[in-house]
């Protein structure tokens, strides 16, 4: 087996899984504190995606009410990504407030708590639509700055070709994930989320503000959105307001394979499906959007707690 | 300290407490004791307001508790050592006891307590970095009891700390609970082990399917015939 | 009254039509299950349709057949769309809750995966010019209709039937049913192929409707549109997918001036109807069940 060929899968795979991780954990934060799953987490990952194109692009397209439209400032890239991410965590938790918290003050059904998030979706991307045109975005291949496309490694007998947009995709990824694992095993806070994710009322008892806690998974859950729709975005382009419904999808994919709920499950099931997409055989390139959901029904039949999960203990 | 005032609790259509009146002087140890389900649980839930009452007030130091948010209580001085223990067994024991002061700031004196904690406790210092779900039920029991008096309450609910304790360790908590009295915390107990518990209180009250049928004086109440029929037999 | 039928027919046919994909969920519904299934049966059955009145090796059967070849697609959907049901239905209904949801929009998906890639379908372009039996769109109200109603009077039967009963009580408490000796599983996937048999046949009714056919039929969001039909509607109530429909596909058109916000108060319905009328519109009438 030639190594090049497993290097460069390996690069290509561990670079979007890694992303794939990232949305997946905005689901699995939710899940993890609410036991049910927010439909609209789609949606904030595409309203950061365009949030931050206008910010670091600084003007909007050709259709959408805001047209030709352009802002008076223009952001570096960097600064764009955070603060595209930080408006969409006060777009998250603008989806708990209208989605889910008035749901749950009156009792009802989790099933509900679901369509409700996905009307909540629904008019996001509609909003998002309305705003800025259906029309395809691309970021400017210079919007990362004066760093070269891709750098290119002599393997063996072949070449390896790490895109600098794949290498920013797995690093910040890293740094998203290294971050999340510090706040929530190290720090009060982090284990005042965990108290309440296991126990609200004992929560509640020692002090832990369980709706306040909620906003702020649902902020870490928008931010985590919406970073990773930017990454999407600027590696694939954004094809339309509805470019985040197949990546929810393939997340949903991510979260049951890895086990609903569980932080580790989830990277690891979102690298396990970045690096099963990259490794399919050209042949079946085609069927490459399939991969994650066969992944996904087989795990069901097989082991439906997923890869690191505890035994079936579902709350929805 | 606390007072409840005709309180009436129920959950949706289910009535569970019917008007019940009691009250707890600071420096006391009162016990309600009850047969399963007369709802002792559930006035104590209602007391740190994970229930609101149909009707009826519920007083803590002079001031009506309606409206108040369950994770303000805490910050009032009103600690709840609810029932089946509920530590939370997914972190470590000094974690559990660290989020028991969630609501202090003071570094220095959360760091006191916790070597007091486990001074009283010498079992939990040795498993300090274990998750608490692999501890025993007495332990579990001590650690939930712990971590309630790390908020330094000035009244205490306990819930059935007793329950599931093989009868040694029970002594031993009850032993604990009297030793925590005379330190100055005010408690009130709720059990359904009578014996144990009108030994270790001042006061008693006896509840039963959800109203109130008899109270005073623990070793008086003790010796009632009924009460010894019904609970002490 | 004339112009109004024309202009409205198609709404009305829509109605009828998305009512029917609604009800092929309350059928597992009944079992208290939550099925994004349906959608993929109905894309199936459009497909079988559509296949079967176009393709070159079937003419000297249309030929033969001439009307009578729609009924032979309603067949043949239906048996696909068993018989596919029975094989996911099996090993998925094993699952519960939102495992058996993922298990189905997942299914969908693959689905739509392979109908892009398979010749037979036409890949991404997928299949026009179906044959169509009617000129005016109103008169497919001759198939549906008569669908809706014979499914609405099969419900009435069941719900009073032993059966029903049994769906219910599945959908009460599962375990308790299964300690009353139950077959909680095959009463579950019983259910769930009925739905998918339905929706099977809805597809292949409406491919001459729409007149061409492809992987868009069978997305996402059409799966979420029926359950939205069915919990506006009231998910405890045969009624409700067609109370359901009859809201969410007319409102576009009476929001017709406000054009581009339409689809935002759609959301907004949904998620109105969910916190202010969490029963749905036929909860308000069954004032029966607290």
């Amino acid at each position: 087996m030639p190594l090049a060929w497993f290097l460069q899968n390996l690069v290509n795979g561990l670079s979007i899984g890694s992303v794939y991780a990232v949305f997946a954990l905005g689901y699995t934060l939710v899940f993890s504190v609410l036991g049910i799953l927010n439909f609209a987490h789609a949606a904030v990952f595409t309203l950061g995606a365009y949030l931050t194109y206008v910010l670091a692009v600084g003007e909007f397209g050709l259709n959408g009410l805001l047209a030709g439209a352009t802002m008076p400032f223009k952001l570096p890239f960097a600064l764009a990504l955070l603060a595209g991410a930080v408006l969409s965590g006060l777009a998250g938790m603008a989806v708990e407030y209208l989605a889910f918290r008035p749901l749950r003050k009156r009792g009802a059904d989790a099933l509900l708590a679901l369509v409700s998030s996905l009307g909540v979706a629904l008019i996001l991307v509609n909003l998002i639509q309305y705003l800025f045109g259906a029309e395809i975005y691309s970021f400017p291949p210079d919007v990362l700055g004066s760093l070269p496309p891709a750098i290119l490694f002599h393997v063996g007998e072949g070449m390896v070709a790490m895109r600098t947009i794949q290498a920013v995709l797995f690093g910040v990824s890293l740094l998203l994930l290294i971050g999340l694992v510090w706040f929530i095993q190290f720090t009060k806070q982090g284990k005042a989320l965990r108290a309440v994710a296991e126990n609200p009322d004992t929560a509640s008892l020692l002090g832990i503000s369980v709706d306040t806690f909620t906003l702020g998974t649902f902020f870490l859950s928008g931010l985590l959105g919406g970073m990773s729709g930017t990454l999407i975005g600027v590696s694939f382009g954004l094809s339309g307001p509805y470019f985040g419904v197949a990546y929810g999808l393939k997340a949903l994919a991510v979260i049951v394979l890895g086990g609903l709920g569980s932080i580790p499950g989830t990277v690891l099931g979102g690298l396990v499906i970045g690096l099963a997409e990259a490794f399919l055989p050209p042949e079946l390139s085609s069927y490459k959007e399939a991969v994650a959901y066969a992944l996904l029904f087989a795990v069901l039949l097989a082991r439906p707690q997923g890869l690191l999960g505890k035994s079936a203990e579902e709350k929805v | 300290m606390l007072e409840l005032n005709a309180v009436t609790l129920a959950y949706g259509p289910v009535m569970a407490v019917r008007e019940a009146s009691l009250h707890v002087r600071q420096g006391e140890i009162v016990t309600l004791i009850g047969a399963n389900g007369a709802g002792k649980t559930t006035i104590l839930r209602a007391v740190s307001r994970l229930l609101d009452p149909k009707s009826g007030a519920i007083m803590f130091e002079g001031r009506d508790l309606r409206g108040v948010a369950p994770d303000r209580v805490v910050r009032l001085g009103l600690a709840h050592c609810p029932e089946g223990r509920q530590v939370l067994a997914r972190q470590s024991v000094r974690d559990n006891l660290e989020l028991g002061a969630y609501i202090r700031a003071d570094r220095a004196g959360i760091r006191q307590d916790l070597e007091m904690a486990f001074d009283l406790f010498p079992r939990l210092r040795e498993r300090a970095s274990q998750l608490a779900g692999t501890l025993s039920g007495g332990e579990q029991q001590m650690l939930a009891i712990a971590r309630a008096l790390m908020c330094r309450p000035k009244l205490l609910l306990l819930d059935e700390p007793s329950l599931g304790l093989a009868p040694i360790i029970a002594q031993e908590i009850f032993n604990i609970i009297t030793n925590l009295n005379q330190q100055g915390v005010t408690i009130l107990l709720v059990e359904q082990n009578a014996h144990m518990a009108m030994r270790t209180a001042h006061r008693a009250y006896v509840l039963e399917a959800g109203q109130i049928v008899a109270e005073g004086d623990a070793r008086k109440l003790a010796d009632d015939e009924r009460v010894r029929q019904a609970y002490l037999g | 009254m004339e112009d109004l039928l024309a202009r409205y027919g198609f709404l009305i046919v829509t109605i009828l039509q998305q009512a029917l994909l609604g009800l092929s969920l309350y059928f597992p519904l009944m079992t208290g299950q939550l099925s994004l299934a349906s959608i993929g049966f109905y894309s199936l059955g459009g497909y079988v349709a559509a296949v079967m009145g176009t393709h070159p090796a079937l003419a000297p059967l249309r030929e033969a057949l001439g009307f009578s070849m729609y009924p032979l697609e309603w067949l043949v959907a239906l048996l696909a769309s068993s018989i596919l049901g029975v094989v996911l239905g099996y090993p998925a209904l094993r699952l519960r809750g939102i495992y058996l949801a993922l298990a189905t929009i997942a299914f969908v998906q693959i689905l739509g995966v392979l109908a892009l890639n398979m010749p037979i379908t036409g890949g991404a372009i997928g299949i026009f010019d179906i044959p169509q039996p009617f000129e005016s769109r109103l008169a497919y109200a001759w198939f549906f209709g008569p669908l809706l109603a014979l499914t609405l009077f099969f419900l009435w039967r069941l719900e009073r039937s032993g059966t029903g009963r049994l769906f219910f009580s599945i959908r009460e408490n599962e375990l308790a049913a299964g300690a009353m000796g139950v077959n909680v599983t095959a009463r579950k996937v019983q259910a769930f192929v009925i739905g998918c048999a339905l929706a099977g046949v809805v597809g292949a009714m409406s491919a001459p409707l729409l007149n061409t056919w492809n992987t868009r039929q069978g997305t996402f969001d059409a799966a979420v549109a029926c359950l939205a039909y069915v919990l506006i509607g009231g998910a405890r109530s045969k009624w409700g997918a067609l109370l359901g429909a009859a809201l969410l596909v007319s409102l576009p058109e009476l929001l017709r001036p406000l054009k581009d916000s339409r689809m935002i108060l759609d959301g907004l319905v949904l998620v109105l109807v969910c916190v202010y009328m969490p029963r749905g519109i036929a909860g308000l009438f069954d004032r029966r069940r607290a």
